[in-house]
């Protein structure tokens, strides 16, 4: 590409670009090469998380789960829809909203994927709507444990209140909550995902 | 204040001592390893008949007499139950004679807290890799304790490389027979598993081990060695990033390997941080660390009464005060 476009994020292995395309604004999302690992290794995880990535936006575009639109994907970048709206650890939420997160993340369950990185890092409160980005981490399989996982991380991210908001809405959402929550209590009990705080 | 260190969670029974920070001696005698593994019983038995001899010469490359010993440290876990017991018991034998104070010490703890202080570092992310334990560590809280923000969700990556090796016919010389192999091999594809800042290594593991009639052992032993290393990196890094710190060590017996270092090395240095290591005398097991960790604990009041001086086989790091 020959516009790199203004760089709007910078994570640990992925960079956002604004870019003009079609007379607007969108996004690439560009996976980086990493010289500390061989060639080989480091071009096939790059590959692989971009292709997982377009196919759950995809997938989930058309199940019309709220996710940006996939416009195209290369082999190390993704090109998508650019949301106007704040990501959800920079809001304040009320209880409408939490329980409107929880449903979101019931329709993604619903759509047969576990998103692997589910946290207020990753929502986008846009129009008063949420949305889900970032699936590097995500799988187009739903087992329990993947599922109980994206629970709790997001139980992890915020208060216990609210948490209990957000599950309001997952559990009338999602078409078979009881085995996930049933499985959210056995990891915390497992205890090995105890104490994560950052920053 | 002069203490002598007692290390024998695994297959090294180690004594160090330590004066002011400094380590005076560092000594060790290692169970031999034989294509069966560590018999727990077998491998405490070596150390029941090593102690006297290696504290014996710890003292003297110190020229220090029992007289002069202020106090004592002893690993209380984690690791096997039978071999932390001769630890235990060595350092209740010498405290009792001599009437001095015992600190109780974490074995990760001592591999982090040596790496830590050797590098000048305040805060960085541990990256602590041994047989038994693969953690990414950070310190936090008042009073100050190592927390895991991210570890492998199965085993430890050295008794994966061992496994491999001796699944492939190879003495398992504690990695360092994988290290060699490696240097001239090239690439076959092996799973890949990080999850945030958590990784798993038995796919991986398994797979080489089913490629072992079809692949040269030098291919997989790069392979295995490059997949493992770069998963740590990649968790390392993210743990870094998001953590906001600049610094990143590594510690503990795996840490001894070259390919290791020097991919941590480039991943921390990519993003402008500083990376270290211990000289590998501290990454193996050793007394030294344990002597190190002992005498902080120990000017700081963090002693355990004689009667108490038992074995944690399951001791968390995060559940250790760092003094
Ligand atoms: N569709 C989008 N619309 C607006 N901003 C976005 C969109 N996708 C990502 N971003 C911004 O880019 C950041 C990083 O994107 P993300 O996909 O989460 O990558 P990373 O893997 O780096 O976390 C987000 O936190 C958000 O600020
Ligand atoms: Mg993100």
């Amino acid at each position: 590409m020959k516009n790199k476009g203004s760089l709007l994020s910078e994570g640990a292995e992925a960079k956002v670009f604004i870019v003009k395309a079609f007379g607007m604004e969108i996004l690439v999302k560009s996976r980086l090469p990493k010289d500390y690992r061989i060639k080989e290794i480091d071009d096939s995880i790059r590959k692989r998380r971009t292709k997982i990535e377009s196919r759950v936006m995809y997938r989930l575009n058309r199940a019309g789960v709220r996710a940006p639109r996939l416009f195209a994907a290369g082999v190390f970048s993704i090109y998508y829809e650019k949301l106007d709206g704040k990501l959800m650890k920079d809001s304040s939420l009320g209880s409408k909203m939490l329980k409107k997160c929880g449903m979101l993340l019931a329709e993604i369950h619903n759509a047969g994927i576990s998103h692997g990185d589910f946290t207020p890092a990753n929502i986008i409160i846009s129009h008063g709507t949420p949305y889900v980005i970032d699936f590097g981490l995500s799988e187009v399989r739903n087992s329990s444990e993947e599922m109980g996982i994206d629970l709790l991380l997001m139980k992890r991210s915020v208060s216990s209140s609210m948490f209990k908001k957000f599950m309001e809405g997952y559990a009338e959402t999602a078409r078979n909550p009881k085995p996930v929550i049933d499985k959210l209590e056995e990891i915390e009990k497992r205890g090995r995902y105890q104490i994560r705080t950052l920053g | 204040m002069l203490v002598i260190g007692i290390e024998s969670s695994a297959h090294t029974f180690g004594a160090g001592i330590c004066e002011g920070g400094k380590i005076l001696a560092n000594e060790k005698e290692m169970y031999h390893i034989s294509t069966s593994g560590m018999i727990p019983g077998r491998v405490a038995e070596t150390h029941i008949r090593n102690a006297a001899l290696v504290i014996g010469r710890a003292m003297s490359k110190a020229n220090v007499k029992f007289s002069d010993l202020e106090g004592v440290g002893y690993t209380m876990g984690p690791g096997m139950g039978p071999c932390l017991q001769v630890g235990a018991l060595s350092a209740r034998t010498i405290a009792r004679r001599l009437g001095i104070k015992i600190a109780a010490v974490n074995h990760c703890v001592a591999h982090a807290e040596i790496t830590r202080n050797m590098a000048h570092m305040s805060d960085p992310i541990v990256v602590y890799v041994s047989g038994g334990n693969s953690q990414l560590l950070r310190l936090q809280g008042s009073p100050r304790r190592y927390h895991v923000i991210g570890e492998t969700l199965d085993i430890g990556i050295g008794n994966m490389l061992d496994t491999f090796a001796r699944g492939i016919g190879l003495d398992p010389a504690w990695g360092s027979t994988v290290e060699k192999k490696a240097m001239s091999g090239s690439y076959v594809e092996l799973p890949y598993t990080v999850k945030g800042m958590d990784f798993s290594f038995t796919g991986l593991l398994t797979k080489a081990l089913e490629l072992a009639n079809t692949e040269s052992s030098e291919d997989l032993c790069y392979s295995i060695q490059e997949t493992s290393f770069s998963m740590l990196c990649e968790a390392a890094e993210r743990a870094m990033l998001l953590s906001g710190k600049d610094e990143v060590c590594v510690s503990g017996g795996v840490a001894q390997n070259t390919r290791l270092r020097e991919m941590l090395r480039k991943m921390a240095e990519g993003h402008g941080s500083r990376f270290a290591a211990a000289p590998n005398e501290f990454n193996a097991d050793n007394g030294g660390m344990i002597a190190f960790v002992a005498e902080r604990m120990l000017e700081k009041g963090y002693y355990t009464p004689i009667e108490n001086c038992t074995v944690k086989q399951r001791y968390r790091v995060n559940t250790a005060v760092v003094p």
